[in-house]
């Protein structure tokens, strides 16, 4: 782990003074770049994402708090970033250094007056893991292993401005358009701010384990509302491996699967029956073991999504085989959800359905299928192709408004989030929903 | 009248007035002693501001020594535990602290009252006692000279520290934790083995031939 990082710079004024660095940086990555390109020099424009990919990394990670989170939010939809941002950012989920002891004895008496070793029969002040908004620590009460997650002091309060701040900075390094980030920005604004609140992730965590308990292979933790508070969240110390680690050790194709399986289970159970998405797959919200032939625990209800009854049946529509078969009827839903507009003209119509029709095949591939084989990288590949296809395209980017419901933003993230997930663990699923 | 009763009524006083009481007899009147009674105890009402920052810095010592991780504390976070009991304790005396130290601020600015000088001579004594610690367990490099200065340097810190409580204006004042995370870091990564030493080093080497 890091050397423990004694600060958040909270002041505005120091991260907006580091993010001037960045730009700096960048425009000077540009530079070299057209220099080079001027004198004949082959630079691949990859090349050039990944310097500046790296210099806007190194930046953000001092930056930790609601800054990394965007980061992280953005690098899982891989569709909007090119690759060399995705996998710089991918590794922001691990690495953010903790908070001195002290300050985690404050957090405590500020809220039940007590410090930690007061309420806890052993408390670990190393924190095991650092997280974007908090940081876990190892706790032992009554035999009972426990984690318990406190938050760093000031994230609510500073989210606003962060976002304000990410925003054009997103937009002139990555290259993207105001009109493709806006919604997108507003979801994740609204999705941090209720992470900031650990009240409400330990009732949903409670929620979610009671609806999805009976599902084979999953764990969740029990909280521990006594021990929790706004800042402060208590609950089992679940066992097992991050994704990385746990590959380390070359599991068996066997468990490979099943682990992939409950994962795909769970997401598929949560959109179909609860209509409610853990809409934070990331793999540093997963913990995998061996238990029973491979069980995965489900740590972080941060981030959970209400998908309305409407924008659900669109999307399983969407999903469904018939759909792409008969393009008549592609057409219709996509009326429906507010994609195509009765007053399109002809040309920007078939651009739409050319493209969506491009999209929809590779994405509802596994669901189109009895099995799905998620280690076949050539999938992921051409899915992220694809998103960088759509991001070149010049007829897709002179259309200047977004299109669709802002909901679909986060079922996007979610399920290439999950597949993701998927294609690192490698896994065969059975992707057929036996309701 | 007890003097032990007459400091937190004339604190009670100052809070609730905004000032100090007009005159000592007025307010040795109402607490039913006469003006010379008041004398055998304190010279002024400065000496009980003074004496109640002494008790703050007290306070917040030993309460921060009670803390049962304070044993396994190396110096970097007796120090940061030290701040953060302080400002709970300030933060519950916040009015005084900033009738006490932002009078002077919109006078002149930066600049810190004598209100705080025995306060401050005690916070010496107990970084002088930190960074033994901290030199006995290698936290804090050895640099004979040079490390009789770090009292000043830590005093400066503790003055920033207050002064920024003072103008802070977030919500429990969450941005004086980070600034007292920051500063204290710096701190002790300027009186920790860096750089510098190696640099000394490197000229004693170069200056033995």
């Amino acid at each position: 782990m890091d050397q423990p990082q004694e600060s958040l710079p909270t002041s505005k004024v120091a991260r907006a003074a580091r993010f001037a660095k960045t730009g700096f940086k960048v425009g000077a990555n540009y530079v070299q770049h057209y220099a080079k390109k001027a004198v004949g020099a082959d630079s691949p424009t990859a090349d050039l994402h990944e310097a500046n990919a790296a210099e806007l990394y190194g930046t953000l990670s001092e930056m930790k708090g609601s800054v990394l989170k965007v980061a992280q939010m953005l690098a899982m939809e891989k569709n909007l970033l090119p690759p060399a941002y995705a996998a710089q950012f991918k590794q922001a989920q691990y690495q953010t250094p903790p908070l001195s002891g002290p300050l985690v004895v404050k957090a405590f008496r500020d809220a039940f007056g007590h410090s930690p070793s007061q309420i806890f029969d052993e408390f670990e002040p190393e924190a095991r893991q650092a997280a974007s908004i908090g940081q876990v620590h190892f706790a032992r009460k009554m035999g009972k292993a426990l984690a318990v997650k406190v938050q760093y002091p000031g994230v609510g309060a500073s989210i606003q401005s962060d976002i304000a701040m990410v925003k054009p900075v997103a937009l002139r390094i990555m290259g993207l358009k105001e009109e493709t980030l806006r919604p997108y920005i507003a979801e994740v604004e609204a999705r941090l701010l209720e992470e900031t609140d650990y009240k409400l992730e330990l009732s949903r965590g409670q929620a979610v384990a009671a609806k999805c308990g009976h599902l084979p292979h999953l764990q969740f933790p029990a909280y521990y509302p006594a021990l929790s508070g706004a800042r402060i969240l208590t609950m089992d110390w679940l066992p097992g491996q991050h994704m990385v680690e746990f590959l380390a050790e070359n599991p068996s194709q066997e468990v490979r699967n099943q682990l992939g399986q409950a994962l795909w289970d769970f997401y598929q159970y949560q959109l179909r029956e609860l209509r409610q998405l853990h809409a934070d797959p990331h793999p540093g919200n997963f913990l995998f073991s061996l238990t029973n032939g491979g069980t995965v625990g489900v740590l972080d209800f941060g981030c959970v999504k209400d998908v309305p009854a409407l924008e659900q049946q669109q999307f399983l529509a969407l999903l469904d085989p018939a759909t792409l078969a008969n393009p008549g009827r592609l057409e219709t839903l996509l009326v429906e959800a507010g994609v195509l507009r009765p007053a399109d003209p002809a040309t920007l119509r078939a651009m739409y359905l050319r493209t969506l029709t491009q999209s929809l095949e590779l994405v509802g591939r596994p669901f189109r299928q009895e099995t799905f084989d998620f280690g076949d990288p050539a999938y992921m590949q051409s899915l992220y192709a694809l998103g960088d296809d759509l991001l070149q395209d010049q007829d897709l980017r002179q259309q200047r408004e977004p299109r669709g419901s802002a909901h679909f933003v986060y079922l996007n993230r979610t399920y290439v989030g999950l597949f993701s997930l998927l294609t690192e663990l490698g896994a065969v699923v059975r992707t057929k929903y036996v309701g | 009248m007890e003097p032990t009763l007459l400091k937190p009524a004339y604190l009670d006083y100052l809070r609730r007035h905004g000032r100090a009481p007009k005159t000592v007899f007025a307010f040795a009147d109402a607490q039913g002693i006469t003006e010379g009674e008041f004398y055998r105890h304190y010279a002024s009402f400065a000496v009980i501001d003074r004496e109640a920052w002494v008790d703050f810095g007290r306070e917040a010592r030993t309460q921060a020594a009670e803390e049962p991780a304070w044993q396994g504390y190396g110096a970097r976070e007796k120090l940061l535990a030290f701040y953060y009991t302080l400002l709970e304790i300030l933060k519950n005396n916040r009015s005084f602290v900033l009738l006490t130290l932002g009078r002077s601020q919109k006078r002149k600015p930066a600049l810190i009252p004598k209100v705080l000088g025995k306060f401050e001579d005690e916070f010496k004594e107990f970084v002088q006692e930190i960074l033994q610690e901290g030199r006995a367990t290698g936290e804090v490099a050895s640099r004979p000279f040079l490390q009789d200065g770090y009292g000043r340097i830590f005093l400066r810190q503790l003055q920033f520290i207050l002064l920024y409580f003072v103008r802070d204006e977030s919500t429990n004042f969450e941005r004086t934790d980070a600034a007292v995370e920051k500063a204290v870091t710096l701190s002790f990564d300027l009186v920790g083995r860096n750089t510098f030493d190696s640099a000394l080093d490197f000229g004693r080497f170069l200056l033995q031939r």
